[in-house]
C-alpha cells in the first residue's frame, strides 16, 4: 500500500505564455482529506487535471499512487473524479447515469451507488438535467465512489451548492472517507467550510504551493502577533508570512517552532482561514483595503502576554 | 461504451431511420409506376410502325418532375454530417462531459475509437441502405436517359453516396474537435463539405482518367450513342474557318453554304439537310466529342469513393490526435 497519494516535483504547466502552475513540488500522505486552496486562476484546477492525466506536464512530474496519471487505464481506475461544474449527462436519467458509470468502469459497486442515492431521495427515473445543483453533486460524488477509487479528487465541489447542500455534501464525502478509507483531495476557495473535514492543506497562490502540510501541526507552528506600530523588520517573532502596518499598529502572521517571548507582542492562536488568508496575502501585499487579513485581525492589544 | 454511444445519440439514430423510411415509403409509391413505363420503353421496338420517339418524349415528360428529389437526395450525406459528426465530440467538450468520460476507467483513446467508430458504421449502414434504395428505384429514368455520369445521378447512385457521408461525419467530427462549439462546427461543416463537393465534382471527376476523343460527321449521330458516355464536351472542328460560331456551335447560312458547295443551291425551297450534311463532310467539317466511356462508371465510382474516404480517414486520425492531445 502506498503512503503517498500524490506526489509532485518541480511541476509546471504552461498554457500558451502563462504559466498555470510552475515548480510545484508537494507530497500528499494517503488516508487524508487534503484542502487543496487558492483564490481563482491559482493553479488547483490545472494540478487536479494533471493528477487524472486530463492534462500533460509542461515539465516535472507527477505521481499518483505510485504511478504517472494517463499512461495506462489501470490507473483511472484507482483515481475517483469529479471535475469542476460537476459534468453529467443532462438528458439522462440518474439510473442511466450510473449506467455509465458501471458501463466505464471495471469495477462497480452498484449497491453502494444506488443506496446512497436512494438514502437522499434522489428518484432513478429523473433526469439529471432537473436535478437540483445539490443532487447533482450527490450524484457525481456517487459515481465517483462507486467505482471505489483509492484516491478521490474533487475539482471546487462546493462552489455551486447552497450551505445546506454545502453541509450534506460534506456529511456524505466523509462518511464514505471513514466507512471506506478512501483518500480525498479537494479543492476549493471556501476555507470556511472545509476546516471541520480537512487534515492537510495545501495553498496555491499564483501557480506555486505557498504551503503544504499537516494542519494541526499548522496551526501550532503559526500565530498571530499584533503589537504598537514597528517600522523595519520584526524580531523574536519567527518567520513573517504576513504584516499589516497601520498607523497605530502593527500585526503580523508568523511561524516559528517555539514560543514568542517578546512582551512587545501580543501572540494569539490561528484558525484555517488565517493561515490561508496569510499566505494568500504574501508578505508584498500589505494595504488595508486589499488585505483580508485585517478583517480577522482583532482590535488594538489590550494586554501583554508571553 | 456501445450503450453508452447508443444511449447519446440514439434520438439522431431514430431520426436517421424516420428520414429513411420516409424516403423509402415514397420510392416505394413512385417506383413501381416508372418500372412499368419504362418496360413499356424498352418494349417499343418490338412492335413495328410505333412512334417510340414520342413514347420516349412521354416517359420524360411525365416523369421530368421526380427531378425534385435530386436536391433532396443530395443534402443527405450532408445532414449525417451536421447531425451525427459536428456534435459527436465538440457537444462533450461544450458541456465538460468529457472530464467525466476521460476519468472512468476507460482511456479516452478508446472512449474515441468505441465512439467514432460506431457512428462510423452506422453511417455506413444508413447511407448504404439509402444508396441501394435510390439506385434500385431510380434505374429505369437512368437508363431511359442513357447517362448515368450526369449531375445528380453519379452522385446519388452506387458506392458514392456512402463514401460522402463519411466524410460528412468525419468532417463533423474533426471541425467539432477542433473548435469545440456546436453550432459553429455544424455550420463550418456544412461549408466545407459542399466546397469540397463542389471542387471534386467541377475539376476532379472530369479528370480522373485521361479522356477520349471521337470525331464524326456533322449531322450525324455519334458511333459511341448507347454507350452511356459521359461527353465533357462537344465540338465543332472547322478547316475551312467558315461555319464555326465564336460559341464553338456552327452557322450554316446559304450564302456561304453556295459558296463552299456551289450545287446545292439549286433547289428553290432551300438545300435539304443530306445535302447540307454531305457539303459540310465534303468540307471537312466535323464534330470531335471528348468524353469519358460509359465503361469506367464503377471505376469512376471507386476512384470518388476512395478520394472521400481517404478525406475521411484522414479527418478522423486528425481527430484522434486532437483527443489526444490538445483537449483537457
Amino acid at each position: 500500500m502506498n503512503t503517498i497519494a500524490l506526489e509532485a516535483s518541480s511541476l509546471s504547466r504552461r498554457y500558451g505564455g502563462t504559466w498555470a502552475l510552475q515548480e510545484c513540488s508537494l507530497s500528499l500522505p494517503t488516508a487524508r482529506v487534503v484542502a487543496l486552496v487558492g483564490p481563482n486562476g491559482a493553479g488547483k484546477t490545472t494540478l487536479l487535471h494533471l493528477a487524472t492525466g486530463l492534462l500533460q506536464p509542461t515539465s516535472g512530474s507527477i505521481h499518483v499512487l505510485g504511478e504517472v496519471p494517463g499512461a495506462d487505464p489501470e490507473i483511472l481506475g484507482r483515481i475517483g473524479f469529479v471535475a469542476q461544474e460537476m459534468p453529467l449527462y443532462r438528458n439522462f436519467t440518474v439510473a442511466e447515469m450510473l449506467r455509465f458509470g458501471e458501463e466505464m468502469n471495471r469495477t462497480w459497486d452498484r449497491d453502494l451507488a444506488v443506496g446512497r442515492l436512494e438514502k437522499l431521495s434522489i428518484p432513478s427515473s429523473q433526469k439529471v438535467g432537473t436535478l437540483s445543483g445539490g443532487q447533482r453533486a450527490q450524484v457525481s460524488l456517487a459515481i465517483a465512489l462507486a467505482k471505489r477509487p483509492e484516491l478521490l479528487l474533487l475539482d471546487e465541489p462546493l462552489a455551486s451548492l447552497d450551505p445546506l447542500a454545502r453541509r450534506d455534501f460534506l456529511a456524505a464525502l466523509m462518511e464514505s472517507v471513514a466507512e471506506h478509507g478512501v483518500s480525498v483531495v479537494l479543492s476549493s476557495h471556501l476555507v470556511a467550510d472545509l476546516e471541520r473535514v480537512c487534515d492537510h492543506l495545501v495553498v496555491l497562490r499564483n501557480g506555486h504551493v505557498a504551503v503544504d502540510g499537516d494542519i494541526v501541526g499548522l496551526t501550532r507552528k503559526h500565530r498571530l502577533v499584533s503589537g504598537p506600530r514597528h517600522t523595519g523588520a520584526l524580531a523574536g517573532v519567527g518567520e513573517v508570512i504576513d504584516r499589516v502596518d497601520t498607523d497605530r499598529q502593527t500585526v503580523a502572521l508568523v511561524r516559528t517552532d517555539g514560543p514568542i517571548m517578546d512582551p512587545t507582542w501580543d501572540v494569539r492562536d490561528v484558525d484555517l482561514e488565517e493561515i490561508v488568508l496569510g499566505y494568500l496575502g504574501g508578505r508584498e501585499g500589505s494595504s488595508v483595503a486589499a488585505d483580508p487579513l485585517l478583517r480577522t485581525v482583532p482590535p488594538a492589544p489590550s494586554e501583554v502576554r508571553s | 461504451m456501445i450503450w453508452v454511444t447508443w444511449r447519446q445519440h440514439r434520438a439522431q439514430a431514430f431520426a436517421t431511420l424516420i428520414g429513411l423510411c420516409a424516403i423509402g415509403a415514397f420510392l416505394l409509391i413512385t417506383g413501381p409506376r416508372i418500372a412499368s413505363a419504362f418496360r413499356e420503353l424498352q418494349a417499343c421496338p418490338v412492335f413495328p410502325g410505333q412512334d417510340c420517339s414520342s413514347l420516349h418524349e412521354a416517359f420524360d415528360r411525365r416523369f421530368n418532375s421526380l427531378q425534385f428529389v435530386v436536391p433532396l437526395f443530395m443534402v443527405v450525406p450532408l445532414l449525417m454530417g451536421v447531425f451525427l459528426g459536428a456534435p459527436l465530440i465538440a457537444r462533450e467538450v461544450e458541456q465538460g462531459t468529457h472530464r467525466l468520460a476521460w476519468t472512468q476507467s476507460v482511456t479516452r483513446g478508446r472512449w474515441a475509437v468505441a465512439k467514432i467508430s460506431l457512428v462510423c458504421a452506422f453511417t455506413l449502414l444508413a447511407t448504404g441502405l439509402f444508396a441501394w434504395m435510390v439506385s434500385r428505384w431510380s434505374f429505369p429514368l437512368v437508363a431511359a436517359s442513357g447517362t448515368r455520369f450526369g449531375f445528380g445521378v453519379f452522385d446519388l447512385r452506387g458506392i458514392v453516396p456512402i463514401a460522402y457521408a463519411l466524410f460528412a461525419v468525419a468532417l463533423g467530427t474533426a471541425t467539432g474537435t477542433l473548435i469545440r462549439k456546436t453550432l459553429p462546427a455544424m455550420a463550418i461543416t456544412l461549408g466545407a463539405f459542399v466546397a469540397v463537393r463542389v471542387v471534386v465534382e467541377l475539376f476532379l471527376r472530369p479528370r480522373y482518367l485521361a479522356t477520349k476523343t471521337i470525331s464524326y460527321p456533322f449531322l450525324q449521330e455519334s458511333p459511341r450513342s448507347g454507350f452511356g458516355d459521359w461527353v465533357i464536351s462537344s465540338r465543332v472542328f472547322d478547316p475551312t474557318g467558315r461555319f464555326s460560331s465564336p460559341d464553338g456551335g456552327i452557322t450554316v447560312n446559304p450564302s456561304s453554304l453556295a459558296q463552299a458547295c456551289p450545287h446545292i443551291s439549286s433547289d428553290p425551297l432551300g438545300p435539304g439537310k443530306d445535302q447540307v450534311g454531305r457539303c459540310l463532310t465534303q468540307l471537312g467539317v466535323k464534330l470531335v466529342d471528348t468524353y469519358q466511356p460509359g465503361s469506367r462508371y464503377w471505376l469512376f465510382q471507386g476512384i470518388e469513393s476512395a478520394i472521400f474516404v481517404a478525406l475521411a480517414a484522414g479527418l478522423i486520425g486528425l481527430t484522434f490526435w486532437l483527443i489526444r492531445r490538445r483537449i483537457s
